[in-house]
């Protein structure tokens, strides 16, 4: 089996009597795409916000390459090989697609961003990749399109993109096809599995049909606790899940 | 769009600015009025650094300000400190307040900072209204010396007459007009505009931006108080109402009717209200409600301000080969 990348033990974040996430053990290896899913108020979120540092945990650790981040503030999670991408579009609109990912570019050097008598071109790398990831978004001829004017679809391609460009070992997607139009969908689809090749990613994810064809491992949450994990096979045929969550859909 | 080459630093807008800066004295009626516009120029750039830039509605500036008035007429009154020790002196007190008040009122955000840096403002007025015997309090502090441009004590340079002052402070004005340019594009400056744009995003890319934001005040402030300095030396005298919050909020209406984004708005700002204020005090003595009324009317149909007021009717006039820009605050940033 491959070597394990993130891993939490008895994770729990606890808002006073409520126990949004409850001890759970969650561990997605290097190289694999690992979903979780779960009915609402299941907890993903919550466990989301726990991994990206927005939240802190109130019991238990995170393991990430070996060290303990546990309290680890979210923008000292980057440097360590961390992204994320959020689920409601979050960028900056006003700001070209190219400016958009140079800055998430510099943003992996985090406080060597300070050094403010330089030229920004004096760290032409942040252009570099930001480059790179424009050409492998297939966004390059909307390079200097304001990112406030792109299609709410592409918008969601760019939020994808801004989290690569922190070159990250561990891809974090929350809901990356939310509210995205059915058209657009298979575009996101091919694009995380296509960076399943090349990264490990973690997502939360709403679409059944995506998470059944791209998944490696799902892992189920119901009431803040890891309900089945299993390879989506698996997952499919399990009469817990079809009750507390497949059964619920419909 | 923000990658600006070293070179075109000194192209440009710094060009516009050399030559107001060389034609205000000819078209003014007074170099004193001329200076009191470039002193407060520096004021609003360093406001603007906060405002446009970074989204931060700071009421601190009054305190910088009056920071750097009082630190560097206080050693040259008592201390015989020379002309750059105590403009040095004015830059380092208006840095160490934008520290400490930055730092604490950025733990907080939106309205709450806003706040914060309001409570810090009345309180240092307070401070040196009852501190008396050092300020001078409501008196102010008076007989503030104007001394020699000199180098190791040797004199080079009085700057007893307005336009030799005028003079020194055009040259100051245009560096810090060119080194904050330089900000602006600096790796810093980029991530600075991230910041105003979409803070949780510049988190989640990995920055710090907490630390983005106090750097950002420290260096507001030194400008700040070096534009304090030149004030004292300007009118030999420091008057209480450069602590007061109504400092802060004139500085404050000149960056944004000059247009927030801009350093050469910022000018402008500084220019049309100095200018006003000059002419209509003597014929209205209730002229501050009109500057009232330019404020509405610059939010309300100028988003941009005067300076992308001025650009939208370049672009109109010119019909340029290169298609208008929808947003003013965007091409502006670019500058």
């Amino acid at each position: 089996m491959s070597t394990v990348l993130l891993q939490t033990s008895g994770l729990g974040k606890a808002y006073g009597n409520f126990h949004a996430v409850n001890g759970v053990d969650l561990c997605v290896r290097a190289g694999t795409i690992h979903t979780v899913i779960g009915p609402n108020g299941a907890g993903k979120t919550t466990l989301f916000h726990c991994l990206t540092g927005e939240r802190r945990p109130t019991s238990g650790k995170i393991l990430f390459d070996g060290q303990d981040i546990t309290h680890r503030p979210a923008h000292k999670r980057v440097s360590i090989g961390m992204a994320r991408s959020f689920q409601i579009t979050s960028l900056f609109q006003e700001l070209s697609v190219r400016e958009n990912l140079r800055l998430a570019a510099q943003g992996r050097d985090g406080a060597r961003a300070l050094t403010f008598w330089r030229p920004t071109e004096a760290r032409r790398q942040h252009l570099e990749i930001a480059d790179q990831i424009l050409e492998r978004l297939n966004m390059t001829a909307r390079a200097n399109t304001p990112a406030g004017d792109l299609s709410h679809g592409l918008q969601r391609v760019l939020e994808v993109g801004m989290a690569l460009c922190g070159k990250p070992k561990l891809l974090l997607l929350d809901e990356p096809t939310s509210g995205m139009g059915i058209d657009d969908i298979p575009l996101m689809t091919s694009l995380i599995a296509e960076l399943g090749k090349e990264h490990t990613v973690m997502l939360i994810e709403h679409n059944m049909s995506i998470v059944m064809s791209i998944s490696d491992t799902i892992t189920v949450m119901s009431r803040g606790q890891i309900l089945v994990e299993g390879p989506p096979a698996v997952v499919r045929q399990d009469e817990r899940v079809r009750s507390a969550y497949l059964g619920e859909e419909g | 769009m923000s990658t600006t080459p070293t070179s075109s630093i000194w192209r440009g807008t710094t060009l516009l600015a050399v030559a107001a800066v060389v034609l205000m004295p000819v078209i003014l009626p007074s170099p004193t009025l001329a200076t009191e516009i470039l002193i407060f120029a520096l004021a609003a750039l360093a406001s603007n650094l906060l405002l446009g830039y970074t989204g931060l509605l700071s009421f601190g500036q009054g305190v910088f300000f009056g920071a750097g008035s009082y630190c560097s007429a206080l050693v040259m009154i008592h201390w015989h400190f020379g002309l750059f020790p105590a403009l040095l002196v004015g830059i380092l007190a208006g840095a160490l307040t934008a520290f400490v008040i930055g730092a604490l009122a950025i733990r907080r955000t939106g309205i709450y900072f806003v706040m914060l840096t309001l409570s810090f403002s009345q309180m240092a007025y307070f401070v040196a209204y009852t501190m008396s015997s050092v300020t001078g309090g409501d008196n102010g502090l008076l007989n503030v010396p104007r001394p020699p441009v000199s180098v190791l004590g040797f004199e080079l340079l009085s700057l007893a007459s307005p336009l030799v002052f005028y003079g020194f402070v055009a040259l100051l004005f245009l560096a810090v007009f060119v080194a904050a340019r330089r900000v602006i594009h600096s790796p810093f400056g980029s991530t600075l505009v991230a910041i105003r744009e979409n803070e949780n995003r510049a988190s989640a890319v990995g920055y710090d931006t907490r630390q983005f934001k106090v750097l950002a005040f420290v260096l507001s402030g030194a400008i700040t108080g070096l534009a304090g300095a030149l004030y004292a030396l300007l009118l030999n005298f420091v008057p209480l109402s450069n602590i007061e919050l109504a400092t802060s909020e004139h500085i404050l209406i000149m960056t944004i009717i000059g247009g927030t984004g801009s350093l050469l708005g910022s000018l402008l700002g500084a220019g049309s209200i100095v200018l006003l204020g000059d002419v209509l005090s003597a014929l209205w003595p209730r002229w501050p409600m009109l500057l009232g009324l330019a404020l509405i009317a610059v939010v309300m149909f100028l988003r941009g301000g005067l300076w992308g007021g001025l650009l939208d009717l370049k672009n109109r006039l010119i019909r340029s080969p290169e298609p208008p820009q929808p947003d003013t605050r965007q091409k502006d940033a670019a500058q």
